[in-house]
């Protein structure tokens, strides 16, 4: 989960990493208040949860309140990489001397917190790693471990950080370093660190990009409202559903609807319509161990895309249950109705009981079992794929 | 015969006593797995399925002799369990809930090398040795005993490709589920080492998927290995998927694509594979 910079940034002053005093608005006549009561020139930065905003236009200098009112009209304006700018973090513009980089991460095949740093700060940083490795300095440690202050010194000797302000680098490394363990985060950075021309060190921009799976441990992060970010831009009104039913999905551009079981098979059953000639139309993982309800909300996302023209399932029953699974398809059979072709294949965990309740279903209401193709273990999944593509070409076909 | 778990290790279960534990251990029983008790902290004195549950893993230890543990707790709740079973002396531990906190995991990590166990998961189906143990959620139906291996991040993989190892008559010496979760207890490289030291062993097939860094990890060891390598990547056509900043992409450069993946698998040896059916096709040119 990212934060925006303001967010970021918070965090850095609680941590005591010297960050300028800002302010936030939302709209341009906010914008104009602030910047009438702050020194000019200014510095108005739309907070989206993207990198590369400063070649998108959404950072600008403005020269005073009524240049920084117009300016922000423009910035409200903007949408980055599917982000809108619906608000703007307003700080004194720098005078700049020098610009670092600092990052902490988790170095996953070797299973460290791995701290970056170089004294090439600024946007071109990846590639600055790409073609100069040198300037890239990197220190591994244990997760269990503290950042001593002398492997912290050393590494700001390394990327240059004058010698009046070493120690003051160091402290930064350091605390950078702590946030990242206190708050269970993935990345934090600061590009830049900013020396300035007065000789002060300032994070200039931060990136904090925190694990969903520890949020649980932070509840002061509440006020953040994190809950409800999307990493990804913008949502496709299906994806949105689906995320509100909290399925994960994706839409492709194809035309067979993928209802498989867990996101290994979702990912590779992918691969397989594509082998045998076809397109799905989407991307979809049940999660394990899904109940009924989910089950049917799955099928009701498919056969209400018009995309779809045929239907692939697939559930080999692990943590699932296929009695769940079938219970699912027949509350979504008899609520929704299956108004497109699907070829299917269930075994696994409780396939007997599976197989039992579609066969007691189908006695008391054929009609509802019409469109399906309902495959056990005797069917290998090549086979149930190759039949989901040819559907989908009969019913293009069809037309 | 078979990895990490056979007939004779001694497994307890944490969390025997929650619903998933207790549901997945009956499953285990059934099987033939040897489990030989529980732990949940409060709970010593109970029995589950006529296995004695202890309040910590020690006593577990002490009183059963257990050298394999398996997880079933919520995941806020597994780096305290892992941590205490590989300090009691457990040497494998198999970890199937999901959403264990990242930082959890590297914390568990350490402790797994320092103490020279191995963990598999979070976010794994566990583990099999058909007609042996079975440890964690994988469904019996698709399983046999024979032998090929299998190493998958995914669960549902693993079952298409013991299905079709099953159907085709080669059998399956033991299927690990590495996990799905970001940060892995193990990595594709260890795995396949100890494949390539099981006599019994004749040829591996080794499963994963589009991000992550631990298929990359594994060439080098491919080069090293007798035993042969089958490899299938998922995601093939996967749109491009997210990227986590600057410092990531320095650390794990260029994040693999499936097609980088199974191209430099199949630089360091492995035979890919495309579909579960091209598997026996492959494992028969190779003679196995």
């Amino acid at each position: 989960m990212r934060l925006y910079e303001f967010e970021g940034k918070q965090l850095f002053g609680r941590f005591n990493i010297p960050i300028q005093l800002s302010k936030m608005a939302k709209t341009a006549d906010q914008v104009f208040e602030a910047v009438s009561q702050m020194d000019a020139p200014v510095i108005l930065k739309s907070q989206v949860l993207t990198g590369g905003r400063g070649k998108a236009g959404g950072i600008k200098v403005a020269g005073g309140a009524n240049e920084a009112k117009t300016t922000a009209k423009d910035l409200l304006k903007l949408t980055i990489k599917g982000y809108p700018v619906s608000s703007i973090l307003i700080e004194p513009a720098l005078n700049i001397k020098q610009e670092y980089y600092l990052g902490v991460t988790i170095d996953r095949a070797n299973y460290k917190v791995v701290i970056i740093a170089s004294g090439e700060g600024g946007v071109d940083i990846e590639e600055t790693a790409a073609k100069n490795p040198r300037w890239i300095h990197r220190l591994s440690i244990d997760i269990a471990d503290e950042l001593y202050t002398f492997d912290a010194l050393g590494l700001a000797k390394q990327i240059g950080i004058p010698q009046e302000l070493l120690k003051e680098g160091a402290r930064i490394i350091q605390q950078l370093y702590k946030l990242f363990k206190a708050y269970d985060a993935k990345l934090v950075e600061i590009n830049p660190l900013v020396l300035t021309n007065d000789g002060k060190l300032i994070a200039a921009d931060s990136r904090v990009s925190l694990d969903d799976d520890a949020i649980f441990r932070h509840p002061d992060l509440k006020d953040m409202a994190i809950q409800d970010r999307h990493e990804e831009g913008e949502m496709t009104p299906r994806e949105r559903q689906a995320n509100e039913w909290g399925i994960p999905y994706l839409d492709l551009d194809g035309n067979i609807g993928m209802f498989p079981g867990g996101a290994g098979f979702g990912i590779m059953g992918n691969d397989f319509i594509h082998y045998y000639g076809g397109k799905p139309a989407n991307f979809m993982d049940s999660g394990g161990g899904p109940s009924p309800e989910r089950i049917a909300n799955m099928l009701v996302l498919l056969d209400e895309n018009p995309n779809v023209k045929a239907i692939f399932g697939a559930r080999f029953g692990g943590i699932s249950r296929c009695d769940d699974f079938a219970k699912g398809v027949i509350m979504f059979l008899k609520e929704h109705g299956l108004s497109k072709p699907m070829v299917m294949r269930m075994t696994g965990n409780m396939w007997e009981e599976g197989v039992r309740l579609f066969e007691d279903e189908k006695k008391a209401n054929p009609d509802l079992f019409k469109n399906i193709e309902a495959h056990g273990i005797e069917t290998p999944i090549e086979d149930i794929s190759k039949r989901a593509v040819e559907l989908a070409q009969q019913a293009e076909g069809g037309k | 015969m078979a990895i990490l778990v056979n007939k004779d290790s001694k497994v307890m279960v944490q969390g025997i006593t929650g619903g998933a534990g207790k549901f997945h251990s009956e499953r285990m029983i059934v099987y033939g797995t040897n489990i030989v008790g529980g732990v949940t902290p409060g709970k010593g004195g109970q029995e589950v399925h006529h296995r004695p549950v202890f309040d910590t893993v020690a006593e577990c230890v002490e009183a059963t002799g257990a050298n394999v543990s398996v997880i079933f707790l919520p995941p806020q709740f597994v780096k305290e369990a892992a941590i205490e079973a590989i300090r009691a002396g457990i040497k494998f531990l198999v970890v199937i809930p999901e959403h264990i906190p990242i930082h959890d995991m590297l914390h568990v990590r350490r402790e797994a090398v320092a103490h020279g166990a191995t963990v598999i998961g979070g976010n794994t189906a566990g583990i099999i040795s058909p007609g042996q143990a079975n440890l964690g959620i994988m469904p019996d139906i698709a399983f046999s005993p024979g032998r090929v291996g299998t190493v998958s991040r995914s669960g549902s993989i693993t079952y298409y490709v013991a299905d079709t190892l099953t159907r085709s008559g080669y059998g399956e010496s033991t299927c690990v589920g590495l996990g799905g979760d970001p940060v892995l207890g193990s990595t594709f490289d260890e795995i396949l080492w100890k494949f390539e030291e099981d006599a019994d062993t004749k040829a591996v097939v080794m499963c994963g998927e589009i991000g992550g860094v631990y298929e990359e990890r594994a060439c080098e060891r491919i080069g090293q290995m007798k035993t042969p390598v089958l490899a299938m990547i998922g995601g093939m056509f996967a749109p491009p998927g997210k990227r986590m900043g600057h410092a990531g992409a320095i650390v794990e450069g260029k994040m693999g694509t499936a097609k980088e993946k199974l191209d430099a698998l199949a630089q360091a040896g492995a035979h890919p594979c495309k579909t579960f059916n091209d598997i026996p096709e492959v494992l028969k040119k190779l003679g196995v």
